[in-house]
């Protein structure tokens, strides 16, 4: 049996892509689901009908995650429904890729915004649960251009490697409250991200991968439940990659 | 939750509460030291006293009354305060 049965996971973006796919691979483990989406309510009320299908239960909050408020009511309004919250997974993030010279500072903005300041908003509205409970599980959603850094995405690339440095230092300054923090760094994974890519730019970025395929959501989902388990309890600070070897 | 006037010597308990979180004994603490400068509690330590203090006086403190606690006499104005609502 999962040790992540009856613990509840509070998953931001949960409503596609990576974020949809660990909603449904905690839910399959055990876990109560809150997940935040930012758009589609009609997404959302799905994904809730399916997230329940595993036995779970599961709330869907519509939430800005550039918005400190919203972040703390999501925190709340999870403890209110369910009394405890012990992992939570800072998924949502946008990209507007474009080259620098012809970015725009409103670009630039909004993916710090999202990717960046909602990964703070999120934590900092959790933290302080997690530090009197003794007890949480932080992972956040990098990505390898974070590591390595890619073409048209000085805006991304900054937010995701900020995130990595949030995740180090947080993850020293909380694991003696019993808290773990880890980040995740997917590569090119079958997602609206990637899918919307045109068959040849999709055929060149394989070049790129050791393994020669994109991945998976359901590859990515794993590797976070992993994480928050008890399968993970020495690690933090960790920065894991899911690319298929891509920044090797 | 209890009444302020049932909370009976909440001063002494708290003061020994934060004592023993500061590694320090009661007698060395004065009512109106402050958290950073004089006792060397940090604000990961505060949260402890915090979470210490709910669970002994089933209370909640909210968390914006937080960054406001900077001193024992904060903390029992604010338990008195919380305690009587």
């Amino acid at each position: 049996m999962s040790d992540l049965r009856g613990k509840t996971v509070i998953i931001t973006g949960g409503s596609r892509g990576i974020g949809k796919a660990c909603c449904l691979e905690f839910a399959k483990q055990g876990a109560n689901v809150v997940f935040t989406f930012n758009k589609s309510q009609k997404e959302a009320d799905d994904l809730v009908v399916e997230i329940k299908k595993f036995g779970v239960d599961c709330l869907s909050l519509q939430t800005d995650v550039r918005d400190y408020d919203q972040c703390y009511a999501v925190v709340q309004k999870t403890l209110e429904h369910f009394k405890q919250v012990e992992i939570l997974v800072n998924n949502a993030g946008i990209k507007k890729d474009k080259a620098l010279f012809m970015m725009l500072a409103e670009e630039w903005k909004d993916v710090i915004e999202t990717n960046l300041y909602g990964t703070f908003n999120m934590t900092k509205a959790a933290i302080i649960t997690f530090l009197k409970q003794k007890k949480g599980c932080i992972i956040n959603m990098s990505s390898v251009s974070g590591i390595v850094g890619l073409v048209g995405q000085t805006n991304y690339s900054a937010s995701k490697a900020g995130i990595i440095g949030f995740s180090k230092a947080l993850a020293k300054e909380v694991a003696a409250y019993g808290i773990r923090v880890n980040v995740v760094c997917p590569g090119f994974i079958e997602t609206d991200m990637v899918g919307s890519l045109r068959e040849d730019l999709k055929k060149e970025i394989l070049k790129l991968v050791p393994l020669k395929r994109l991945g998976t959501p359901e590859e990515v989902a794993l590797i976070c439940t992993f994480l928050a388990s008890e399968k993970a309890s020495y690690l933090t600070g960790e920065v894991i990659r899911v690319d298929g070897g891509l920044a090797i | 939750m209890p009444e302020v006037s049932n909370l009976g010597d909440y001063r002494s308990e708290i003061k020994k509460l934060v004592a023993d979180i500061a590694e320090k004994s009661p007698e060395e603490i004065k009512d109106d030291a402050t958290f950073g400068e004089d006792l060397g509690i940090d604000s990961m330590m505060a949260l402890e006293i915090v979470a210490s203090i709910e669970k002994k006086y089933k209370i909640i403190i909210p968390e914006n009354e937080i960054p406001n606690i900077r001193s024992l006499q904060n903390v029992y104005d604010l338990v008195a305060k919380l305690a009587m609502k």
